[in-house]
């Protein structure tokens, strides 16, 4: 509990000043991992997807996953919250350190893991009930909380979102009925209402209009303050817009990983210049 | 004539024959409903719902029986319809790749179109015979046997139309498998599963030769399960094949109720699920 | 508690109810528990084909024994004597499911044929939901409608011209002989065309629509008519789908009951006129089940009702394998 306390305030004067922390650092290491990641495999059934990553996710950070289809970067993602394990044919070998614990292993706690770790997909997906009752599934699996309480925590979780000025009048309405940005919204509403460490954001934006683009890069900003981010995008110019940090993986394998900035202005590999000036993916 | 001639006739040729075709299966559709219509409504009274089933050459309705037929059907979605959505439920998330469930999937196919009969002799031979005498407990499993492959084929199909999308947020989110199902996907595919039901519904109410062997029929108000138990189906069948006039003049009623309380069920379940279900 | 560990930012106090363990323990049993009852529902399917079985055939033992393979092939079935032969119902339940598969099928194509290719767009949904009617309508209705309409209707215009025109020819004439009555073989046949129709219609209709726009389009591209798409490219496309289809309904026709019992005469004897009355396995059930005394007698009766689920499941399971996943709705 400490630790977890301790990281969150740390992260007050992190978002401050954005631009000198990145100058500072040179390298990613030169922050503390939130997630460390080990020389991960990854098999779909006998397929190889992933082929001994090692990396670093730094806290109150914005990582971002670029790469061409097929990279693994979705797949790098899924592993962190072992959403994977849904499918009895994919497996991972390897370890994924949180908090000092490596989640990969059986006896880590799925539900814990969840909680600490949320997820935001590429399609909105909605649950079939109620705006409100969108926000509250996911935190009545961790809490009873008396009605009134609820409700705060409702408007908090959409307020963080900024959805609660488009909703508040139309809590009870069904989630399906909002437009495809605001949706996408409410589902980072509801996974930052589980009150996670880290956000995984799996292509959050790519079924979406510019301007609800546009709303949800602003959103990713705002939260970086009290989370660990981690996003994954087919879209360059986003990730250079929204990350700290950026890794290029190609083929399953982890071809750079560095500050953004670097990345996008002096790749040290030609296979992250070839693919960021679009030459193939 | 030319090739072109030749080929635009036979064109228009066959594709009158289908039209005849439709025309002609359709025709058979008109003849039964009115069949049913103007040999059935002269009938249909006040006392047809009213009074129980009269003996030969007394007056009475059929209220009984439409009690009885009433209690089978829901005897049978109340066994049966638990068990076929837990069975789809079954195959749709937890056995997709296994081989207990591809083999549950063919058999359960085979099933949905077995002949009803067989199943009333099978529960015949399973309840009748063992406990002595016909009941509609033994009615009412009768017709749950013909419940559960179709809401087992609906569920499953319809459970599988909820995006997977749906089921990793909420996994995502931390919630355990049995919660997922029950609170996110179930409701997710509510319209659907309550469709298949409510085909089952229909199906089960009209149903004959499963009931002739297990439920029988009983000439009085009787709602009690351990007995036999009147239902329109049997009393149809009996009064139509019996020669006194009242008796078929009442079976023409009963048709008449039980086609069209069929019909627009169907109707009513497609058209549900058609507006329900777009949205996932 | 998970999510309270956190500071608060929103000032929301959180209750520090350490049950989450317990709850997450409690979950991993429900887990299990719902896995395992959605299990044993599945098994419970399977299970059901299996006591069908088992039952139909420790009930219909005794009979098999007594009367071995001269069972199938006895014409005679006496219950005053004891001795009983199923060649009389077997032969009629597949007499009248070969007329109704010969009418039913190229109905079933020219309806299906219709929806898809042919009846415009605002046409398709009334006249496909309009056939699927036809597969609500309960079999108890088709037999009255049948007894009391078609068949009179049947004998007086139908059977005459055929008896005319159809009897005097060679082979087949004989199919045609005898009294107009209405009732009998032939009407079954007809009756039970008329009901498998949606069954067929519906899995046609299905894989019609899977053949891909592409195919399609290429064939109209070269100038050919509607017709010889669906001759060239539809039905060889969607061969194996369509027989599926057709087995469904044979299926169908094979073990239809309450129809059949009323049109079809309950005659226990082989007749070559299709005019004459007959018997089905399902009628014979239907009509004799209750009444049947005597071990021997039952069981005989089982018998047959074993024979029909095997046949049946014998085509079924044929028309499964042949469709995979795409047809058969309801």
């Amino acid at each position: 509990m400490d630790t977890m306390y301790r990281q969150t305030t740390e992260s007050e004067q992190g978002p401050a000043q954005p631009a000198a922390a990145v100058t500072e650092m040179t390298a990613p290491a030169a922050r503390a991992g939130k997630v460390r990641v080990k020389d991960l495999d990854f098999f779909y059934g006998r397929f190889q997807a992933l082929h001994g990553i090692s990396l670093e996710i730094p806290a109150n950070r914005v990582t971002a996953f670029i790469g061409p289809s097929g990279c693994g970067k979705s797949t790098l993602l899924r592993t962190f919250n072992r959403i994977y394990e849904l499918y009895p044919d994919q497996a991972a070998r390897g370890e994924v350190w949180l908090d000092g614990e490596n989640i990969l292993e059986r006896r880590y706690n799925l539900n814990r893991l969840r909680a600490k770790i949320g997820m935001v997909f590429q399609k909105p997906t909605p649950f079939p009930m109620s705006i409100y009752d969108n926000i509250a599934f996911g935190v009545s699996l961790y809490e009873k909380l008396p009605r009134r309480r609820m409700d705060e925590w409702v408007e908090w979780a959409l307020d963080k979102a900024g959805l609660w000025g488009e909703v508040k009048d139309k809590l009870r309405q069904e989630g399906t009925q909002l437009s495809g940005g605001q949706q996408q919204r409410l589902c980072i509403a509801r996974a930052v209402a589980v009150k996670p460490e880290v956000l995984l954001l799996d292509e959050p934006a790519s079924a979406l209009d510019p301007i609800s683009t546009a709303m949800i890069e602003e959103l990713i900003d705002e939260l970086k303050a009290d989370y660990t981010i981690a996003i994954v995008t087919h879209n360059m110019q986003q990730a250079a817009r929204v990350s700290d940090y950026t890794a290029f993986l190609y083929l399953g394998k982890l071809i750079e990983f560095d500050t953004s900035e670097n990345i996008f202005t002096k790749p040290r590999e030609t296979a992250t210049e070839e693919y960021i000036t679009g030459r193939y993916g | 004539m030319t090739l072109y001639q030749r080929r635009r006739l036979i064109n228009l040729f066959s594709l009158g024959l289908s039209l005849a075709a439709t025309a002609l299966a359709l025709s058979f559709l008109l003849w039964i409903l009115w069949t049913l219509v103007s040999n059935g409504l002269p009938y249909l009274e006040l006392i047809t719902f009213t009074e129980n089933t009269p003996p030969p050459g007394g007056q009475g309705g059929l209220a009984n029986a439409i009690v009885g037929s009433l209690i089978l059907t829901a005897g049978g979605i109340l066994i049966g319809a638990p068990i076929g959505v837990l069975a789809g439920t079954y195959l749709s998330e937890f056995g997709r790749n296994s081989k207990l469930a591809a083999l549950v999937r063919f058999v359960n196919d085979v099933l949905l179109s077995a002949p009803s009969i067989v199943i009333g002799v099978f529960v015949y031979e399973i309840l009748v015979r063992r406990v002595g005498h016909f009941s509609a407990y033994a009615g009412a499993v009768a017709l749950a046997l013909i419940v559960i492959p179709i809401v087992v084929r609906t569920s499953e199909d319809m459970l599988r139309l909820v995006s997977d999308t749906m089921r990793e947020a909420a996994a995502a989110l931390g919630a355990p498998q049995w919660k997922i199902i029950t609170h996110i996907v179930y409701r997710a595919a509510r319209p659907g599963i309550l469709t298949g039901i409510l085909l089952a519904v229909a199906r089960i109410s009209g149903e004959t030769a499963p009931l002739l062997f297990t439920a029988l029929n009983n000439q009085f108000w009787s709602t009690r399960l351990g007995q036999p138990i009147a239902n329109l189906p049997v009393v149809i069948f009996q009064f139509a094949m019996s020669p006194y006039d009242d008796w078929q003049h009442l079976a023409w009623a009963g048709a008449l109720i039980i086609t069209f309380s069929i019909l627009i069920l169907n109707i009513v379940a497609r058209s549900f699920l058609r507006t329900r279900m777009s949205r996932y | 508690m998970l999510i309270s560990s956190q500071r608060d930012e929103a000032g929301l106090q959180t209750t520090g109810n350490p049950t989450t363990t317990s709850s997450v323990e409690g979950d991993v049993v429900r887990d299990h528990l719902f896995r395992g009852a959605t299990a044993f529902s599945g098994a419970a399917v399977f299970a059901l084909v299996l006591a069908i079985v088992l039952s139909l055939a420790v009930g219909a033992s005794l009979a098999l024994h007594k009367f071995g393979v001269g069972f199938v092939s006895s014409t005679d079935w006496n219950p005053v004597t004891e001795t009983f032969g199923a060649a009389a119902p077997i032969y009629g339940t597949l007499v009248t499911a070969l007329i109704a598969m010969l009418l039913g099928i190229p109905i079933s194509f020219g309806v299906a044929l219709f929806i898809t290719e042919v009846a415009p767009g605002w046409l398709k949904r009334p006249i496909g939901t309009a056939v699927e009617l036809l597969a609500a309508v309960p079999s108890i209705i088709y037999g009255m409608w049948g007894l009391f309409v078609f068949a009179p209707w049947f004998a007086e215009h139908l059977q005459p011209w055929m008896q005319t025109y159809l009897g005097p020819l060679p082979y087949v004439g004989a199919l045609f002989q005898g009294p107009p009555m209405g009732i009998g073989m032939l009407s079954a046949g007809l009756i039970l065309a008329i009901m498998v129709v949606p069954f067929i219609t519906a899995v046609m209709r299905d894989v019609f629509a899977t053949v891909p726009t592409e195919l399609r389009e290429s064939a109209y591209g070269l100038g050919a008519t509607t017709w010889e798409v669906v001759r060239y490219v539809v039905v060889p496309y969607t061969r194996t789908g369509a027989l599926g289809g057709i087995m469904l309904g044979l299926g169908r026709a094979l073990g239809e009951t309450m129809a059949v019992t009323f049109v079809i005469g309950n005659a226990q004897r082989i007749s070559t006129s299709l005019f004459m009355p007959g018997n089905t396995i399902s009628s014979a059930l239907a009509n004799e089940f209750n009444e049947a005394v005597g071990d021997v007698y039952t069981s005989s009766l089982l018998a047959l009702g074993l024979i029909l689920f095997t046949i049946t499941f014998v085509v079924l399971a044929g028309a499964r394998l042949l469709l995979g996943r795409i047809g058969g709705r309801i």
